[in-house]
């Protein structure tokens, strides 16, 4: 910003060290799955991709990604739609009684997720819904839903309530409304809760671990049981897909964002 | 277009919000093809009354007739009326065609029809070269033309106007006005709109209602507004006024005369007019241009010495405060071109004017 003060040397030495803080550990994973060993550690006499070549041949590997990338999906398109429906209701209604609802949509990432998966497991184990991909699915798209209501809020308090007068005044219906006036004026905002929505499902490892077992094994799920077992560098590797795989989506909702932002 | 409005009535119209009265009482007519403006101060009820009509706001109680049919009841989308919203309300991700369209589109109309409609709606606004323009890629005048075309590409039975020109500059105002009144003619359809710039009230409508405090004050043609108001609020509001605090000493047929201190002011009313009794305080209203400068030898039926308090050029005029001893500060405009002399401070003058040039107003009950 012109004619603002310029930060001092001590104030960009602690950002440089807290943008350290939060790279090294993700850092320290690129070259653990170059490693030429057979175990995780540090490259010892040169680089190898041998650990991809494991994974990307793998059953076991390209199965959960497969199912990981499924469930996802439905979740997404579960969070996005229950998501966009109750931040639209509450933005037209608009009472203290919808601020309420708001706030109990929020619940999902406000309470521990281990509180959140023994309830699950206990209702899930009477709707025969443990270790299914269906359960799942639903479980996460019930939590994903909060960054929907969250992003798609705030892309309607943008919103110029006047436009929906507009429409109705010259007859349109409410999904007439819905459809050609509101949906395209908050689609930035829906875009951005479903990328969320997408990486909250990619990399749920907590619930998964308490309502699937067997059938369903997800990609996290499968790096913390290869964790736990053999310590196999191939986890590293599948670390590294996962992160590359989040901050292509991140970058696509800053392009959406830049995109919506422009004049 | 056909040249058939729509009639629309008021019957006792009245908004609460809790416990205060946004409308109050509001009884209207407006005839077919006629165009009506509310006006009134901010927080007069003006556009609470047009979103009633509008149907966005549902009245306490009261009735919305249309062409004898009550509506009150009827959502705004079912109503048929075409609106121009405060601000245009224009939809940024369509085109300006895409807008005009869109009450088309609403009502499924083929696209050949559609296409012709909004060529036509374009060309009545002048705007046919900016159909594949963004709303925002306008300057604020071709924004509001587009708002009207849409308003008026459907043939909405009734056209309402929310402060339509107040976003523009002065300039463009007067020039959107001549418009606005010119397309008015042109489609023949019943307008009503909603203005706090009496000036533009007096320039487009057919009739003017003045409210005040949700209450209607008064309503007519504009001329008989300005020159008869019946209030102090509706003389004050519309255009300025003098005001003129007496007793009445006498009155007869056609006339009476006021007491102002030593001051003596005959006010002439109609002759079948009720007489105020001697003794009751009456209030005139003076219009500034309706006061002259009388020369040496000029007289007039009435007339008072006072001393220029102040003055300002107005281009196409004077502005003159003058002091007078019973009558107070007397506001009084004059033609610059032609004035008998130039204004100074401190200048003595002597003004004068007619029996009818003033005009008997109640006080205001609030």
């Amino acid at each position: 910003m012109e004619g603002a003060h310029r930060p001092g040397g001590a104030a960009k030495g602690l950002a440089w060290l807290v943008a350290l803080y939060l790279v090294l550990p993700i850092g320290i994973i690129l070259p653990v799955s170059l490693t030429d060993q057979r175990f995780l550690s540090l490259p010892q006499e040169g680089l190898s991709l041998r650990h991809y070549a494991t994974v990307l041949t793998s059953t076991e590997w390209l199965g959960s990604i497969a199912q990981s990338f499924w469930i996802a999906v439905g979740s997404t398109i579960l969070a996005v739609v229950a998501g966009t429906l109750c931040a639209i209701g509450c933005w037209r209604i608009s009472r203290r009684a919808t601020d309420l609802v708001r706030a109990l949509m929020l619940l999902p990432i406000i309470i521990p997720s281990i509180v959140y998966a023994i309830g699950l497991y206990r209702y899930f184990a009477g709707l025969g819904l443990l270790d299914r991909f269906l359960g799942v699915v639903i479980a996460h798209g019930v939590t994903g839903i909060p960054y929907v209501i969250i992003t798609v809020s705030t892309a309607l308090a943008a919103f110029d309530p006047r436009l929906e007068q507009a429409a109705r005044g010259m007859g349109a219906s409410l999904w007439q409304t819905l459809r050609w006036v509101i949906l395209p004026r908050i689609a930035p905002g829906i875009a951005s809760g479903a990328i969320f929505a997408f990486i909250h499902s990619w990399d749920e490892l907590v619930i998964v671990l308490f309502i699937a077992s067997r059938d369903v094994f997800t990609l996290p799920r499968r790096i913390w049981d290869g964790i736990n077992e053999n310590l196999d560098p191939a986890m590293a590797a599948v670390a590294v897909l996962l992160i590359v795989f989040t901050v292509l989506l991140l970058l696509l909702d800053m392009a959406l964002r830049r995109r919506r932002d422009a004049p | 277009m056909s040249a058939t409005g729509h009639a629309l009535a008021l019957h006792g119209l009245t908004k609460r919000y809790g416990s205060f009265t946004a409308v109050d009482d509001v009884s209207l007519r407006i005839e077919r093809g006629q165009f009506l403006t509310l006006l009134g101060p901010s927080g007069s009820g003006k556009t609470t009354i047009l979103m009633c009509i509008a149907g966005f706001v549902a009245p306490t109680a009261g009735a919305v007739l249309l062409d004898g049919r009550d509506i009150t009841a009827l959502p705004p989308e079912k109503r048929d009326f075409g609106m121009v919203f405060q601000g245009y309300a224009l939809f940024p991700h369509m085109t300006v065609a895409e807008n005009v369209a869109f009450p088309l589109r609403v009502r499924r109309m083929g696209a050949a029809e559609r296409q012709e409609k909004v060529r036509a709606a374009l060309d009545l606004v002048q705007l046919d070269r900016f159909a594949d323009r963004l709303p925002r890629q306008l300057s604020g005048g071709q924004q509001q033309r587009v708002a009207l075309a849409r308003a008026l590409v459907f043939d909405p039975a009734l056209l309402l106007l929310d402060e339509p020109l107040s976003a523009l500059d002065k300039k463009l105002r007067a020039e959107l006005q001549e418009e606005l009144k010119a397309l008015h003619r042109r489609v023949g359809r019943t307008f009503v709109n909603v203005t706090h710039d009496q000036e533009e009230a007096l320039s487009l409508s057919d009739r003017v209602a003045i409210l005040n405090h949700g209450k209607l004050v008064q309503e007519g043609a504009p001329a008989a507004l300005y020159e008869k108001p019946r209030t102090r609020f509706v003389a004050d509001f519309l255009g300025k006024s003098n005001f003129l605090h007496g007793t009445v000493r006498e009155a007869h047929p056609g006339g009476f005369a006021v007491m102002a201190g030593g001051t003596r002011v005959i006010q002439a009313i109609a002759p079948d007019a009720p007489r105020p009794a001697a003794g009751t305080p009456a209030l005139l209203s003076l219009r500034p241009e309706k006061i002259a400068l009388l020369g040496e030898a000029e007289t007039a039926e009435n007339a008072v010495d006072g001393r220029i308090l102040s003055w300002s050029y107005l281009g196409a005029g004077f502005a003159i405060n003058v002091a007078t001893q019973d009558l107070g500060a007397l506001r009084v405009t004059l033609p610059s071109w032609g004035a008998p002399f130039a204004p100074a401070e401190g200048m003595p003058v002597r003004l004068g004017w007619s029996a009818t040039a003033s005009v008997p107003v109640a006080e205001d009950a609030d």
